[in-house]
């Protein structure tokens, strides 16, 4: 069975299709620990064809709504610090 | 009467029918929320949920402390029935006589009952509801007060900030920036790259919520004003971690630190104005040192979204009344300020004794002088009922030349408001935009022979007539 993520992006055209790159994703397995955040080194495909033995990754914009129809990650490595360096209020996005 | 935490607020309510018990098990996951949304939007009552998925017995969840006047008439010992100008009244009265809080120790402090500390901590043991579909995360911090101090000032601050679960043993915040919290933050810590100590109270005497809404202005300890409005001291307790003092008597107490050079991603949540706006982006980061709580905790929310709740009511008294005294410092002939819930801290009315647009023009330049969460300003004479929007908006439609009674003030950044749903993305991240003030008075300089004449029973009817058809409505078959 699939296992469900979210993450957030800036413009959903800003994910790299079948790219890897490092991703704050929130795990959504039902329980307590529902919506904790996991820094991790991800595989990202638009599609599950496309990463067939990914799990389901679900996109919402900086305002928070999801995109009909889910991408797929392939977890490569979960990484210990899942924080960011930077002073509070500096902008995690590229652009807005 | 003081209510000595949110569990003898709740037995008040009781009493009067404004609070319902939800005994059947809820969801944390976006049905509580939803539940609490919607029953807003029906102007129900407070609503404890008794019984949470995923959690013990005895862990509750309360949404809408003050989501009706009719709370905040009952929190302040009022009839449930009191007029909302009766309640501003008394607010306003109350005060001006800031009562110094007292500190207790040992069993006393209720919010001692349960003590984790280090690696012991595990914010997911809690209830923390996800509000809305969208939103970042859980918010463990939606109703409550965040505590933190000013080294350099020796200010102790009380505010209102929303803080998510980022994992077991952090949270992400947005306090504002340019929110008091965020400028002790930016000023004192950050710079030398020190740990920022707060704590985040949860579930007490909800007139300490209602003063961390408050902008008392930098150096006033909000508890000194919440002593004020109980008529009776709180009761602090000391933090295990930190020196910070919190109300004894709280449900909840996360004690942690904002790191001063990490940051995680924080928002968006659904937020007071009623729209989700201002977007993702680096929060600030709190590792939490303990958590201290008392048996059975009730973990206060606030399912917030379009007005009216708990934010825009409680807002709607402390910043009227907060805007009404800082006019009346500058000297302007200010009757009563007004802060319609509906218009959600970004619409607010003032009723002045002499108007004319220099008026209005010195009204709105106090009211955006330093941060700009009001960005509507309305500014009536006298004869108009601020509380009354009936009469406010026959005002708006009947006297407000829009041509020469609109005054557009653009706001640099940081000034303006970030959450204003009609800023662009690019506006609200750099909190930059525009305010207007809209003259519905009459112009100063037009005779008095040209002024029109309102026409009702008060003012278009002869003194006698008034009185003779007051005196006799009864036989006019009435």
């Amino acid at each position: 069975m699939t296992k469900e993520y979210s993450t957030t992006v800036n413009l959903y055209q800003d994910l790299p299709d079948g790219g890897e790159l490092e991703l704050l994703i929130k795990d959504l397995a039902p329980g307590r620990k529902k919506y904790n955040a996991k820094m991790v080194r991800a595989k990202v495909a638009s599609s599950r064809e496309k990463l067939p033995d990914g799990d389901t990754l679900w996109l919402r914009s900086m305002v928070g709504n999801k995109l009909a129809k889910p991408w797929a990650i392939k977890i490569l490595k979960i990484l210990e610090d899942d924080t960011m360096p930077g002073a509070p209020y500096s902008d995690m996005f590229q652009k807005t | 009467m003081a209510f000595n935490g949110i569990r003898e607020f709740i037995n008040a309510l009781e009493k009067t029918g404004d609070v319902v018990h939800v005994k059947k098990e809820v969801d944390w996951d976006l049905e509580a929320g939803a539940i609490s949304r919607r029953n807003y939007e029906m102007g129900g009552p407070a609503l404890l949920f008794e019984k949470v998925k995923d959690y013990p017995e005895g862990y509750r969840l309360f949404n809408g402390s003050l989501g009706t006047f009719r709370r905040v008439a009952i929190s302040l010992g009022l009839s449930p029935d009191a007029d909302v100008r009766e309640i501003y009244r008394v607010f306003e009265e109350r005060e001006q006589s800031p009562v110094k809080p007292i500190i207790i120790y040992g069993k006393k402090a209720e919010c001692k009952e349960n003590i984790v500390l280090g690696d012991d901590v595990d914010l997911n043991e809690f209830p923390a509801p996800m509000i809305h579909d969208g939103d970042q995360g859980r918010y463990f911090g939606t109703w409550d007060v965040v505590v933190s101090h000013d080294p350099e000032k020796n200010w102790t601050n009380w505010g209102m900030y929303r803080f998510m679960i980022h994992n077991e043993k952090m949270l992400t915040g947005y306090p504002t920036p340019h929110s008091h919290l965020g400028m002790i933050l930016m000023n004192q810590f950050v710079p030398k790259n020190k740990p920022m100590p707060i704590a985040i109270v949860i579930g007490t005497d909800p007139l300490c919520n209602m003063v961390a809404t408050a902008g008392y202005g930098i150096g006033r300890n909000e508890v000194d004003y919440a002593g004020a409005l109980r008529q009776k001291p709180v009761e602090l307790v000391k933090c295990e971690t930190s020196d910070l003092l919190v109300p004894a008597h709280s449900e909840i107490v996360i004690e942690g630190e904002i790191l001063p050079n990490r940051t995680a991603l924080e928002g968006p949540f659904g937020e007071y104005p009623g729209y989700r706006t201002e977007g993702a982006k680096a929060g600030t980061l709190c590792k939490v040192n303990a958590i201290t709580f008392r048996s059975n905790p009730i973990l206060t929310m606030i399912a917030l979204g379009v007005p009216v709740d708990d934010a825009s009511l409680a807002a709607a008294i402390t910043a009227g009344i907060s805007m009404k005294r800082r006019l009346l410092l500058h000297g302007l002939p200010i009757t009563d300020v007004y802060v319609p819930p509906e218009g959600v801290t970004h619409m607010i009315v003032v009723g002045v004794r002499q108007g004319g647009i220099d008026m209005v023009r010195k009204i709105g330049e106090v009211l955006t002088a330093r941060r700009a969460w009001a960005n509507k300003i309305v500014v009536v004479n006298d004869d108009v009922d601020v509380f009354d929007m009936g009469q406010v908006i026959h005002a708006m439609a009947s006297k407000w030349h829009p041509g020469r009674g609109t005054i557009i003030q653009t706001l640099a950044s940081p000034k303006a408001n970030t959450l204003t749903p009609g800023y662009s993305m690019e506006e609200r991240r750099n909190a930059k935009g525009a305010a207007a003030f809209i003259d519905c008075t009459w112009p100063l300089d037009w005779p008095e022979e040209h002024i029109p004449v309102k026409s009702s029973f008060k003012e278009i009817y002869p003194k006698e007539i008034q009185e003779k058809v007051t005196a006799s409505w009864g036989t006019y078959g009435l």
